[in-house]
Parts: C-alpha cells; structure tokens; sequence
C-alpha cells in the first residue's frame, strides 16, 4: 500500500492543482487582486502537503528532531529575571490602572490593545521566534518569587514546601484559562470595556497567586497557568532556549519533541485552534447566516438580544473546538488503526500533541497578521497616552495607523504561507514522532496517512475561513 | 425553497472540501485492496500442497 500511495500522490496532487482552474477561471478573484482563484490556494497546499508526506517517507528514514542535543550561545546574568519580572509587573499594574482611570473607549485606552493585539498575538509570534520570553516577563511569577523571596528573609528559614501538583490535574487548568481567555475576546459583549478587562485581570492574577501558593511557582506556571502554558508551547518552535542562566541553541521545533505527555495538553492545542478557526467562522457568510436565526430562537425562548448572542457565539465556539478535537482524535484512531499499535487512543493522542502546535500558530498568524499589523501600530501612540486623557509622555501621541505599509494581497500570501509552512511543520514532527514510536519505516509511514489527511483537512479548513471571512 | 438560486456561494465553499475527500478515498480504496490482498494470500497459503490445514475446520493449524 505504501509504495502504491507514494507513486499515487504526485499524480493525485497534481491533478488536485490543475482541475479547479479551469472551472472556476471566472470565479473567485478576490480584493486582494490575485492571479487565480483562492480555492486554488488550497489544492496547491494540499499539492505541497502530500509532495512533503513523500518526500519525508523516502528521505527521512531516521529520527532527526526527537533526543537533540542544546548548544550553550550565552550566559544570561542573573539581574535580568528579576529585572524582566519587575518590567512585567510594571506593564501589569498600568494596564490595570488605565483600565480603571483611562478612557472608556476602546481605541483610546492602552489595555484593550495591548491584552488583544500585543499580548496575545504579538508575544505569541516572539515566543516562536525568541522563546520562552514570557517566563520572564510573567508578572504573577514574579509577584509569587518576590513575596516567597521577602517572606524567606523575614522569617530567616525555609517556607514550607508547596503541595505537589496532581499529575491528574495535567494542564486542565490551563484548558480552562484558554477558553475563558477566547470566550472574553469571542464571545463577551464588554470585551472592549476597558475597567472589565481590569478587573478580570486583578481575578485572574488572584487565582494564579493561589494556584502558585498551593503547588508551587514553576509546577503552577508550567501545567496551570493558562499563558504560561499557551507561550511555552509556542516558545518550544524557538531555535532558542532560556535555561538556567543561560541561552542554548536547538533545531527549530526540536524544543517540541520534549513536551511532557501531560493530560490536558491535546484538549489546550485544539482549543487554541479551534478559537482561533471560530474567529474566522464568525466573520464569514456561513455564521453570518445561522447566527441571527440562532439568537432569533433564543430571543423567542426570552433571552436578551445580548444574552442571545453571547449563547450562540459560545455555542459556535464550543462546536469549532470540538470539531477540531475530533479530527485530531480521528486521525489518531487511524493511526492506531492502522498499526495495531498497543497504546490507548488517548495514549496516542498525548504522544502526537506536539504537532499541533505548529499548526495552532499558523492558525493565528495566519487569522491576526492583519490585527497585529495594522492595530499593532496603535501602540505607537498608546505608550505616549495610555488612558487616552489627552497626555503626550515620548511625543508620539500624535501617530496615526498607516493602513497602507502592506496590501491586502500581501497579506492573503503571509496567510497562505503560514498556513503552509506550520501544515508542513506538523508533518514533519509527526513524521520523526512516529519513527520512534513504531518498529520500522514502513509501519511509520503507513501510520501517518490518516494524520495527512487531519492536516490536509486543517490546511483547506483555515485557507476556507480566511477566504470567507476575506 | 432548494437554495438552487444560491447554489454558487456554497458550492464554492464545498470545493475546498474536495482535496480532503480525495485523499480519504485514495486511503479508504487502498486499505480495502490490502484487506483483499491479504485474504487472498491466506486462502492461498491454506490451499497450497502439503499445507498444514486443520482438517476439521479448513483453518492453517498452530
């Protein structure tokens, strides 16, 4: 079978490429003034995505990613995580007071911005590039390090030690923050209103001070702590490793290979897709006819119009989650299926959660590039009037957004090759993953047609939302 | 009421279905193939002269 499908594929994605552009040559050219049709894209992607699944079967014989040894680049002095941790403390305690002194209007206050745009996508795409930067930043670490720093010296002995952290409990915790996170940005209707994000701030940081309290700092960030979680992984991409002081080297994605099959972390990756896959879908034609008729039902059962639409985005949001769960979840019993393997489905699944990750950041660059370009730029005069009252701190309150710097097709290219590039780069772990994980080659590769299909169905999902929400 | 009227804008949505169910189908078409090979070579095996058949139940003995 393995040989049929290798000599097949080239073939099928071939045809994949060349078929549609006949049928559709009076179709869809978009804003963006493209060559062929975006449905194309697709086909294409779906072209390359195969061509790689090949290309790994017949040229990545032996695991290359997974047990990598780092290389030390550089010391890092001991000054700059106390220092980073007190910037982040800084940045916390102004958006908090913005939210609460500054204008109420959305564009005018520096916190809507900075937790929306900034924070959640930008450190995302530094945490890829850098890593884990936020680790130092992470203001409630540093807040728990320095209240356990003060409270060593005054009482001169060891605080008692924190209870460990239950190995059932898994990153569960962090699930629950991610969708509380997405269900504020998606969903709640004073997502914009800058004092209810400061005050969700102040709660959020009051329950990973307890969290820290209860289990420890590290074991906290690392399982509960919903952006300790969602940066790390994304800072596991990084070519750079922040360590004990030091700063390492590593294969870009190599980081990923050492992600602890903790529970929880399959059902965190999916739901960072799935948000993300549910802003597109809320944009589009499809949601924007089932939408109304949805709150409609529920306006008539006497819900709110606001109450109505905050159920149906969170009914949307929980579906797009779901959907991509059980596409991974099916890929997975394929896989299992296929090799007769002697793991539990959620064995596997824990195994190949890190070829998610990749994907779950094409996913966002691919939907928040536009976001982090343009409303990016709002920074530029938020730093100089961050509570938007008129003031004018670096003389740069007068910037404006330049909505020219990149165009609109621009943009459906940076798209296009995020989506393609994070695809590939699931394969490609998923590909080393299964070496290791079955006997031979063959049994390697046959194991891994099912998880093809589960990216070719993420690739033409993404490019299907980005074009419908275009 | 068929929604022929408006059939472009969710045919177009279901084009970008199409690679997947292409790839499912080439997958589906080869894993039946490789169930049918791998009976016919039981069969096979069973039938071949000297073989060590279970009289009984026509199944290769252990």
């Amino acid at each position: 079978m393995t040989r049929r499908l290798l000599a097949a594929a080239p073939l099928a994605a071939a045809l994949l490429v060349l078929a549609p552009e006949a049928a559709l040559a009076h179709g869809l050219v978009g804003r963006e003034d493209l060559p062929i049709p975006k449905v194309v894209f697709a086909y294409a992607a779906t072209a390359v995505l195969v061509a790689s699944f090949v290309a790994l079967a017949v040229l990545w014989p032996r695991p290359r990613l997974e047990g990598q040894t780092e290389r030390r680049v550089a010391s890092v002095p001991r000054i700059l995580d106390p220092l980073c941790g007190a910037i982040g403390v800084a940045i916390l305690g102004l958006l908090v007071y913005a939210g609460f002194a500054g204008s109420q209007t959305t564009t005018n206050n520096i916190t809507p911005t900075f937790v929306f745009v900034i924070f959640w996508v930008g450190l995302a795409v530094a945490s890829a590039l850098l890593g884990d930067v936020f680790k130092a930043f992470n203001p409630w670490r540093a807040i728990a390090r320095g209240f356990a720093f003060v409270a060593t010296r005054l009482s001169r002995r060891e605080l008692p030690a924190a209870m460990p952290y239950p190995a059932a409990l898994g990153r569960w915790p962090a699930f629950a923050g991610i969708l509380a996170f997405v269900w504020l940005e998606l969903v709640y209707s004073g997502r914009g209103d800058p004092s209810n994000l400061a005050v969700l701030i102040l709660a959020y940081a009051a329950v990973q001070l307890v969290g820290m309290s209860l289990y420890g700092i590290e074991p906290w960030s690392r399982n509960g702590d919903a952006f300790g979680v969602y940066f790390g992984l994304f800072a596991r991409i990084s070519p750079l490793h922040w360590k004990r002081g030091e700063v390492r080297r590593r294969t870009p994605l190599a980081g990923l290979t050492t992600l602890d099959a903790t529970p929880g972390t399959v059902a965190v990756v999916c739901a960072m897709i799935g948000s993300t896959s549910f802003d597109g879908f809320s944009a589009g034609a499809t949601w924007g006819d089932l939408a109304p008729r949805m709150t409609e039902s529920l306006r008539n059962l006497g819900f709110s119009q606001s109450a109505g639409l905050e159920i149906t985005f969170t009914i949307g949001l929980v579906v797009l989650v779901a959907v991509i769960t059980g596409c991974f979840r099916l890929g997975v019993r394929g896989m299992r299926d296929a090799t007769n393997i002697e793991l539990t489905n959620d064995q596997l699944s824990l195994r190949f959660a890190h070829t998610l990750v990749p994907i779950a950041l094409a996913y966002l660059v691919a939907h928040y590039f536009s976001l982090l370009a343009y409303q990016g730029q709002a920074l530029g005069y938020l730093v100089s009037d961050p509570l938007g009252t008129g003031a004018n701190v670096f003389g740069t309150a007068t910037a404006t957004i330049d909505y020219t710097w990149v165009s609109a097709t621009a943009i459906w290219y940076v798209q296009v090759g995020a989506l393609l590039a994070g695809h590939v780069a699931g394969l490609v772990l998923a590909h080393d993953r299964a070496l290791i994980t079955f006997k031979d080659g063959p049994t390697a590769t046959r194991s891994q047609y099912w998880m093809l299909v589960v990216m070719i169905s993420f690739t033409s999902l993404g490019l299907w939302l980005l074009s419908s929400a275009n | 009421m068929i929604p022929i009227a408006h059939a472009g804008h969710w045919v177009v949505n279901l084009l970008y279905l199409a690679p997947v169910v292409l790839i499912v189908a080439m997958l589906a078409v080869s894993a039946h193939r490789d169930k049918r090979a791998e009976a016919a070579e039981r069969a096979a095996d069973g039938q071949a002269p000297g073989s060590t058949a279970d009289e009984t139940s026509g199944k290769p003995a252990r």
